[in-house]
């Protein structure tokens, strides 16, 4: 749910914005690029639209300058592999030759608990390790074109580049704003031989507790099956590469519970959190997602009760185990009621463990 | 930041909602003395025996109440927050989840300028065991008193170690939900700062979890502080992927920010006891209270 746009959607927005961008066309498949190509000057680039880091290394990003190698690029970009993420479309752009390259950003730091501008005067890498890296705090009201020039001349730029570079961050710095972007980055910022600005990358990512408020990206994203119905249910739900389906009562014991999982040498094949109140409609649901998951072979269930009553716990499993086959489940369950919860199990095909431990154990051997 | 105690006048915010109505019961059931709750429009009402008002400037003018839990919905928690400020609250303790990160910038700033405090958002309130006084919902019966402060990111990861530590013979000085948000209200480190004037804490645990610099930041405060009482801690998310929220909007690692174990070397490097399950922090809180 973490609501990174692609990099296309994001130079919408800036587009929006009168953020410079090179041209680009939107392709979906190799026949789209080929098209793409004859609109646009050459040579362009062929950048695959994955959410996913390090898409570059991952050949994902290729620079053509005729038509056949566009048609052929674009097969073997489509055919990639990013981070697990298959592209489903291509940026299709003009390559935009330049002199230099800078970094700007307006981002959440959560540390100082405030929006900040970062920027630095050498972009296109990683900003992590960048030296002379300008990072100064904004108000949350916004800033004002004396806070622009002031990074600019930090950065010891000259006009008319100082102009423009200010002129990009109060737009960026509106566009985070009232986009409610947790990050709003051009990395690079490109520094043309004329002394124009031009963003050749763009990422956003949306505060998505701010989408009631935005219903701009209420479409933004392709849900999977799984993570469409967690999200219904109102789960917090990562589907995951393992097989040991892991469901719990809060984020912090679930994550928790996979790092015991980890440990015990198993590998998860979700983390699903119910949320505060584990009622035992809710547990079924959630015990019904888990089970359907087909890389799932086990389902290892961690409440800790509090004010959730046990038995309600134990009814949600008795009612899935009512409603078919259900794959074997392994549960420690503590809080009010637990012994009446165990009674009530007594029978069921449902492994009941007094501590989480002794329960992830047992899940990982599988016994 | 100011500890309620026994007695205490406090108001619940949106005391007519779902979960406002129960943890009222329980927090009253407990010891609290929830002495009014707002909920605009619903003026006149009363709520498990508590009168509501309109607007916190009524409840606060009726109680003379400092302290205020929030049930109010992410949608409108802002202008409930600061409708409470305004009135005169100096301890907010929001429990809403999924507040926008921008509205909760605009809560901590006006905290900020009218010198009140916000525990969460997105956490279970804080305990005071001594007082039988509880500002939230979490489970009293973890909960014991004692002489460990307990500061935690999770809300169902504190009560496991509450109940882990109570179980091992000790108890809780204070037990308080820093949030599962990008942005506390009040920082752990923030929470080492008030107990090291709280004579009955003798130690304090910090639950922390993947996602930000908070705890690589308390590391840091830990060394410079130079504050007396021992520090036990547990990271969750060792095996969590990145680029993923697990659950709390907080809990995301991007490229190698926020991971466990650069939190775990930071906190080690300072001298905090790294405990690597939720059942190793009562040995280890043994072993922190030994040393003293």
């Amino acid at each position: 749910m973490a609501m990174r746009l692609f990099e296309y959607q994001a130079k919408e927005i800036f587009r929006a914005y009168a953020i410079p961008t090179p041209k680009s066309i939107l392709a979906h498949d190799a026949g789209g690029v080929a098209e793409a190509f004859k609109g646009l000057r050459h040579p362009v680039v062929l950048k695959a639209q994955v959410l996913a880091g390090g898409r570059g290394k991952a050949g994902g990003v290729v620079s053509v300058s005729d038509e056949a190698a566009a048609m052929k690029e674009a097969s073997r970009v489509f055919g990639l592999s990013i981070g697990g993420e298959k592209p489903a479309s291509i940026l299709v752009e003009e390559s935009y030759p330049h002199e230099a390259e800078l970094y700007l950003s307006v981002s959440l730091d959560r540390g100082e608990r405030s929006y900040v501008t970062i920027a630095t005067a050498a972009g296109g890498i990683d900003v992590e390790s960048m030296s002379g890296k300008v990072i100064r705090k904004m108000p949350l009201e916004g800033i004002d074109e004396k806070y622009a020039m002031a990074v600019a001349a930090e950065l010891e730029l000259a006009e008319p580049k100082a102009s423009r570079f200010a002129s990009i961050l109060l737009k960026l710095e509106k566009l985070s704003r009232e986009k409610e972007c947790e990050l709003a980055e051009i990395n690079p910022l490109a520094v043309g031989r004329d002394g124009e600005l031009v963003a050749l990358d763009a990422k956003v990512t949306v505060d998505d507790n701010a989408l009631f408020r935005h219903p701009e990206f209420a479409k933004l994203h392709p849900e999977d099956e799984f993570e469409g119905e967690a999200s219904r249910e109102g789960f917090a739900f990562v589907r995951l590469n393992g097989d040991i389906a892991v469901v719990g009562n809060g984020a912090g014991l679930v994550l928790s519970t996979l790092d015991l999982v980890g440990d015990a040498g198993g590998k998860a094949a979700c983390f699903l959190d119910l949320g505060g109140g584990a009622q035992q409609d809710r547990i079924e649901a959630a015990l019904k997602l888990a089970n359907r998951l087909p890389e799932c072979k086990r389902i290892l269930v961690n409440i800790y009760g509090g004010i959730t009553r046990s038995t309600e716990v134990a009814q949600g499993m008795l009612a899935t185990l009512a409603s078919g086959p259900v794959k074997p489940i392994y549960a420690r369950v503590s809080g009010a009621d637990e012994e009446a919860a165990k009674e009530m199990l007594k029978g069921a095909k449902v492994q009941l463990y007094r501590t989480a431990p002794e329960a992830v154990e047992a899940v990982v051997k599988g016994r | 930041m100011m500890l309620p105690k026994k007695g205490d006048p406090v108001v619940v915010q949106n005391i007519t909602g779902r979960y406002g109505r129960i943890h009222t019961r329980m927090m009253l059931d407990y010891g609290t003395n929830v002495a009014a709750g707002a909920a605009p429009g619903k003026g006149g009402q009363a709520v498990e025996g508590v009168p509501v008002y309109n607007t916190m400037a009524e409840a606060v003018g009726k109680t003379g109440a400092k302290a205020s839990v929030v049930f109010v919905p992410a949608e409108f928690t802002y202008s409930a927050a600061q409708d409470a400020i305004t009135a005169g609250i100096k301890l907010l303790v929001v429990i809403t989840e999924r507040i926008p990160i921008r509205d909760e910038l605009k809560m901590l700033e006006l905290a900020r300028r009218n010198g009140a405090s916000i525990i969460g958002p997105n956490c279970p309130g804080l305990i005071v065991p001594s007082q039988r006084v509880k500002l939230g919902i979490m489970p009293v019966s973890a909960f014991a008193p004692g002489n460990v402060a307990l500061f935690s990111r999770s809300g169902t990861l504190m009560y496991e170690i509450a109940d882990q530590i109570t179980r091992a013979g000790f108890g809780q000085s204070v037990a308080l939900g820093i949030g599962g948000d990008p942005i506390n209200g009040t920082t752990a480190g923030e929470c080492l700062d008030f107990v090291e004037g709280m004579p009955e804490t003798e130690a304090v645990v910090v639950v922390g979890e993947i996602g930000g610099d908070a705890e690589e930041r308390l590391a840091r405060h830990v060394s410079k502080a130079g504050h007396t009482k021992p520090v036990v801690a547990y990271i969750a998310g060792r095996h969590a992927p990145k680029e993923k929220k697990m659950g709390h909007a907080g809990a995301i690692i991007y490229g190698n920010f926020g991971t466990a174990e650069s939190k775990i070397s930071a906190l080690k490097a300072a001298g905090v006891l790294v405990a690597m399950t939720p059942s190793e922090v009562p040995s280890l809180v043994s072993r922190a209270l030994g040393r003293r």
